[in-house]
């Protein structure tokens, strides 16, 4: 599992309104929270 | 996700981008979304090579061949400030993730500026769709997405003749789904969709 402190891996992934997303287009202008989850539709 | 939804001004405060991310694809994200009651903030879709992202974090479950439910914080700078994994049963204490938010902004968030304003929804608009259309759902789920139930009217052509002969006479064709906000007229699910999104959301 990645670690604090760690450089955070880069991505770009669609997103559920059609959009690329990338880590790279926040970078200087806003921190990130990614919150993964195991599944849609699943009870959590 | 409804919990984060619910505070995303206050996150912003923090200059924080929330993105949710599962090994779905959009369509399914876009569904989910509309069914937790409309969720606004990006969900990425980990779909294609499955999971690439979330083995890049070594968050990925080989067995079931899904997602840990863990929260990653990077600062602006792209250095990851705040890890926890709590299992794909387990519970996530939005409030203590914003508190987490909150510290990273005050130690590595100087200089950052307040974000551009989303513009809104202007003007009345109605959506044309048509029963069985995964066009037209994904349309649907934006709109839900996007918490535009009130700006936006529904009118369902396959059950509503009316609805149609309006829309032929607005669109000069009655193809479906079809957004109307005055004088513009957008046929193509993925126009709407972007339309409806460049106005309610700041990235």
């Amino acid at each position: 599992m990645i670690k604090v402190g760690d450089q955070a891996p880069g991505f770009e992934l669609d997103d559920h309104l059609g959009r690329k997303i990338s880590l790279a287009q926040f970078k200087g202008k806003r921190h990130v929270m990614l919150l993964f989850y195991p599944l849609d539709f699943t009870p959590t | 996700m409804p919990g984060v939804e619910r505070l995303q001004a206050r996150f912003a405060a923090a200059h924080t981008q929330v993105l949710g991310v599962s090994v779905d694809s959009k369509f399914c994200h876009a569904g989910w979304g509309d069914a937790l009651g409309g969720i606004s903030f990006p969900l990425l879709a980990d779909f294609q090579p499955k999971g690439a992202t979330a083995k890049a974090y070594g968050l990925f479950l080989d067995g079931p061949g899904i997602t840990d439910r863990a929260t990653v914080i990077i600062d602006k700078d792209g250095v990851v400030r705040w890890v926890e994994a709590v299992g794909p049963g387990g519970e996530r204490e939005i409030e203590t993730l914003l508190s987490h938010c909150e510290a990273v902004d005050k130690e590595h968030g100087a200089g950052l500026s307040a974000w551009p304003k989303a513009k809104g929804w202007s003007g009345p608009a109605t959506l044309y769709v048509k029963s069985n259309c995964g066009f037209s759902s994904w349309t649907l789920q934006a709109r839900s997405n996007l918490h535009l139930e009130s700006a936006i009217t529904v009118k369902n052509v396959s059950e509503d003749a009316a609805a149609k002969r309006e829309l032929e006479g607005k669109a000069g064709k009655g193809q479906a789904p079809c957004l109307v906000t005055g004088d513009d007229v957008l046929h193509e699910s993925a126009d709407i969709i972007a339309k409806m999104t460049a106005a309610m959301t700041d990235i």
